[in-house]
């Protein structure tokens, strides 16, 4: 017996989608599998490490204990909004520059985490860069440069007036 | 060795220069396993994990899963022995019992979360739902949980074809080594356990089979280090001709060791794509990944280490045995860990004398594998330890007894007494300055007795760091392990263009190569690193190779990419000097051109285009066309990088909390190719091993159960866990290896357990507290002060009277504290 099937409304990266999903499709396989944003990635599916972070209405969250059913009406933002194309964002330069990134299969967590920090707080300590990252998982960085990317990456919005943080 | 080693000036190699794979990665465009679109049509496979710890299988049931709409097949291991032969890392060595592998257990299992079955379905939902359909009848055995279990003469043997459960035993004395430790002034020992852990790369092990029934040609996309070594093991293991067997190692979210084994799965998706002519799928979830991927670092060492009364090292007594799990790993073998641990002991120290003698022990717990220093890390929290107690006992102080035993320039070439040659190091100039840096004289000088300053205990400590790398063909050989060839190799083409390709056989989990290699590339071509692409993890193109593991990346793909690199650039001189009618020696490579003395050049372009047969110009009589050349390396002695660390630690007397305050490290990994990606490893090696220390612990119950299967219960340090870090750079070129470079995948994690434990057991000096087991839990380190005889004793107190004990007796030091502070 094939599983009903409900309609969601949302947007996606700006983008507004009608979808039919079963009520156990999580929003992260709906993300990577029907919508092919694969950037969004699962290291833990029990909401641990971070990877699979999303922005859902302007705040982050786990899109691994989110399904896709709860998201009608929703805007939703992944890794792949931040520099559609052109050029990559001040976060994301920074993270290059500083080599805030090994594997790289934690990054679009991080990225998504200080993004909303910094859209929060233009001129973050360090403490308060730790404390808002400590819900995303590195294995590779020891965090040394992540911290220190998100740090160079406020002072050069601050230099620039930017607010977003992207 | 007074080779001049300054940079010019346009040198790619030594520059800190940003990654060219970060592009993609910062964009959520990376292709690990699971972000590959599969083809349509593709089928998941979910493994049936075993839910006892040893027991016979009798009988599974799969009729009411079969049925499930959806499901395409069920395998059980009865239905698949002998079309796929059983994994066996059949080790030449003395002392060693090969162990045979179903890739599916046929009539027994010998840990919890062992396959018995694998269900193939047309989503993984849905082969997820069929999967707890599956009905296995278990008869339970006896499991065995640890060592001292395991070798019990009474205990079960776990494996038929051997005999007890000692997979492999060594031992080796120096020929004076019961004389002089009998004569010694003065030993320290102890038994030292270390905990089980869980490599717990963020992104799990997985894998997509895509079959061609028309030629018989599959491609296997895996994560893994060690792609070359998958294929011929697929191509033995299947029956299948090797030339038809392609396997890629896409993205891959980490491995440091985890993804280092041929695993089961890998076998099972392959043979499972033939057999169903259709793409299968498996992704390995965290659970399923803290139950089934190898595991790291049990291991008890009871070493002992002999003294003069002046604090000079005399040798070093180990006894070690490894739990390795229910079977060896694949290629690595049982002796991995337990000959490792041997080797890895006599680190940076003068140390005649060693005796030694290494097990390797089954259980009924996941099989272990190497994991980020393998050994190395356990064998320095022992020594490391060790030589900070003989400095109290014998009223030195812990800077000065390494200072009187580090090896120094006049030892070297040194040969350790397990013969492995180190042929330079830096270990004095590292130790002083890791300690000037550290302000370690002021750090000492200020601290008071009990270590007690602000409500906090506080301590520091030093590690001095051996590392062995780059081990090439000959060490594989000498330890029998014959399915690691141990030597790499590189394809470098410069195309029509004028632009270079390098195809080189290992695969990077995040290491940089793409980068490194390309500046290799871009210094012995004089071209720039954007001109430079470089293809890994792809057994479809380039030469045999590896993989990428044991700190072996920049030594021997490095060196590589090197060789192959020079001989291109030689061909470039000698077609450009046909041209210029010049000497092909007076040429020099750089900017892109081809310079002789004077103004004469002509652009590497321009030699590509004569290469190619696409310029009026012809080539030199005899020379081929193409610019391109293939080459191998293995380093004759494997090179040893070395490192100081220095760890200080504040303590909680109330909480047991323990904060890493600061870390400082000198390091030496020889010639830097890329200083960025050099930190990059040392700063992630150093939370890796603080992780372990302070958290990480992989439990099983007495049942054999695994109790730490999500990462709500395995618990890895996070971002307000960790210390910013200082790392300082030593370059001693290796004059053994091309290039001079050496490895440096692995000293973070090595230095960081031995210097995180003694500035904990520096803090807790006052408690005459011996660190000998990790992880240093709040509650372990309120035990360790409690049952310090500097502190009132009884048993029968609630825990709420211990602290409060704990706070009295704090008082006690602070108003010491205090009234030193007035004293002074």
């Amino acid at each position: 017996m094939a599983p009903t099937r409900h309609k969601i409304e949302l947007t996606v990266n700006g983008e507004r989608l009608q979808r039919h999903v079963e009520p156990r499709l999580l929003l992260s396989d709906f993300l990577r599998y029907e919508l092919r944003l694969t950037g969004t990635h699962v290291g833990c599916a029990h909401g641990v490490c971070g990877a699979c972070t999303v922005s859902i209405n302007g705040s982050t969250a786990r899109s691994c204990l989110t399904f896709a059913v709860q998201m009608d009406g929703a805007v939703i933002e992944t890794v792949e909004s931040l520099a559609p194309r052109g050029p990559l964002s001040a976060l994301q330069q920074a993270f290059h520059e500083h080599h805030a990134l090994q594997c790289g299969f934690c990054t679009p967590g991080f990225l998504m985490s200080a993004r909303e920090l910094l859209a929060r707080d233009p001129d973050p300590s360090e403490e308060s860069i730790r404390m808002a990252l400590r819900g995303n998982l590195c294995r590779c960085t020891g965090y040394v440069n992540i911290v220190r990317a998100v740090r160079a990456a406020a002072a050069k919005l601050k230099g620039e007036g930017g607010t977003h943080g992207s | 060795m007074a080779a001049d080693h300054s940079r010019n000036e346009g040198d790619m190699i030594g520059r800190a220069l940003p990654r060219k794979e970060d592009d993609p990665l910062l964009r959520g465009l990376g292709s690990f396993i699971d972000d590959i679109q599969e083809p349509a049509g593709t089928l998941h496979a979910v493994f049936v994990m075993s839910t006892h710890a040893h027991a016979r299988i009798v009988e599974i049931d799969v009729s009411e899963a079969i049925r499930l709409e959806g499901v395409v097949a069920i395998y059980t291991g009865k239905e698949l022995a002998g079309r796929i032969k059983p994994i066996t890392s059949d080790i030449v060595q003395p002392g060693y019992q090969p162990v045979k592998r179903q890739v599916l257990a046929t009539d027994r299992v010998r840990f919890v979360g062992e396959a018995v079955a694998v269900v193939i379905a047309e989503n993984r939902y849905l082969a997820e739902d069929a999967a707890e359909l599956v009905r296995v009848d278990y008869e339970e055995l006896l499991p065995l949980i640890d060592v001292d279990q395991a070798v019990q003469a009474d205990a079960p043997k776990l494996h038929d074809e051997t005999t007890g459960n000692v997979l492999f035993q060594a031992s080796f004395r120096t020929p004076r080594f019961d004389e002089v430790f009998a004569s010694a002034d003065h030993v320290v020992r102890d038994s030292f356990q270390s905990h089980r852990l869980a490599v717990t790369a963020m992104e799990p092990r997985g894998c997509l089979a895509v079959y061609q029934r028309r030629n018989d040609n599959l491609t296997l996309w895996t994560s893994t280090q060690i792609p070359h070594i998958v294929r011929t093991a697929i191509s033995n293991l299947l029956d299948w001709d090797e030339t038809r067997l392609r396997v890629i190692a896409p993205d891959v979210g980490g491995a440091f060791g985890g993804k280092c084994s041929v695993y089961p799965e890998e076998l099972l998706v392959s043979f499972l794509a033939r057999e169903l002519n259709a793409p299968v799928k498996w992704i390995c979830d965290r659970r399923e990944d803290l139950m089934t991927t190898t595991q790291g670092r049990e291991y008890r060492f009871d070493v002992a280490l002999a003294f003069r009364k002046d604090g000079t090292l005399l040798g070093a007594l180990a006894k070690i045995d490894c739990n390795i799990g229910a079977y060896p790993s694949f290629p690595l073998g049982a002796s991995v860990e337990a000959g490792g641990a041997a080797i890895y002991l006599p680190g940076t120290y003068r140390m005649p004398e060693y005796a030694y003698e290494t097990r390797a022990i089954t259980t009924t717990t996941c099989p272990s594998g190497v994991y980020r220093g393998v050994a190395a890390p356990v064998a320095s929290l022992a020594t490391e330890t060790l030589m900070d107690r003989a400095a109290r006992e014998l009223g030195l102080d812990p800077a000065e007894i390494r200072r009187k035993n580090v090896l120094v320039a006049s030892d070297l070439p040194y040969t350790n007494a397990v013969g492995a040659r180190y042929l330079t190091g830096s270990f004095d100039t590292c130790l002083e300055r890791a300690l000037a840096a550290a302000n370690y004289a002021e750090v000492r000088r200020k601290q008071s007795g009990d270590r007690l300053r602000d409500g906090k205990l506080h301590g520091i400590g030093i590690a001095s760091v051996l590392e062995h790398t780059g081990q090439g063909t000959l060490r594989y050989r000498q330890r029998g392990i014959v399915y690691v060839p141990g030597f790499d190799g590189a394809q470098v083409k410069v195309e029509p263009n004028g632009r270079a390709i390098a195809w080189v056989s290992q695969c990077t989990q995040g290491q940089g190569h793409l980068t490194a290699f390309a500046q290799i590339v871009a210094q012995e071509l004089g071209i720039s690193i954007d001109e430079v692409t470089v293809i890994e993890g792809d057994t479809g193109f380039g030469p045999y190779g590896t993989g990428t593991f044991a700190s072996r990346g920049a030594v021997i793909a490095g060196g590589a990419t090197l060789r192959a690199s020079t001989r291109v650039a030689e061909k470039i001189r000698r077609i450009a000097a046909h041209i210029l009618k010049v000497n092909a020696s007076d040429l020099k490579l750089s900017n892109g051109r081809v310079y002789a003395s004077g103004e004469t050049s002509m652009s590497i372009r321009e030699v590509a285009a004569v290469a190619h047969s696409m310029d009026a110009r012809a080539l030199p009589d005899g020379e081929s066309f193409g610019l391109e050349a293939t080459d191998y390396y293995d380093p004759q002695v494997a090179p040893t990088s070395n490192a100081a660390h220095i760890a200080q630690v504040s303590i909680d007397p109330a909480t047991g909390l323990v904060t890493i305050e600061s870390y400082v490290v000198a390091h030496d990994c020889g010639r830097v190719i890329n200083p960025l990606i050099v930190e990059g490893q040392i700063h992630g090696g150093i939370v890796q091993g603080l992780s372990s220390v302070l958290s990480e612990a992989l439990r099983y119950d007495q049942n054999g159960q695994p109790i730490t299967v999500s990462l709500m219960d395995y618990l890895l340090s996070t971002s307000v866990d960790c210390p910013d870090m200082t790392v300082l750079h030593e370059e001693t070129w290796s004059p053994g290896t091309a290039g001079g470079f050496k490895g440096v995948g692995e000293g973070g994690v090595i230095g960081a357990l031995p210097a995180i434990a003694n500035a904990v057991a520096d803090a807790l000096v006052p408690f005459d507290a011996k660190i000998n087991r990790l992880p240093l839990l709040p509650h372990v380190i309120v035990e360790l002060m409690r049952s310090s005889s500097g502190l009132p004793g009884g048993h029968e107190s609630t825990a709420l009277g211990e602290r409060n004990r704990l706070h009295d007796s704090v008082a006690v030091r602070e108003e010491h504290a205090q009234s030193h502070e007035c004293i002074s």
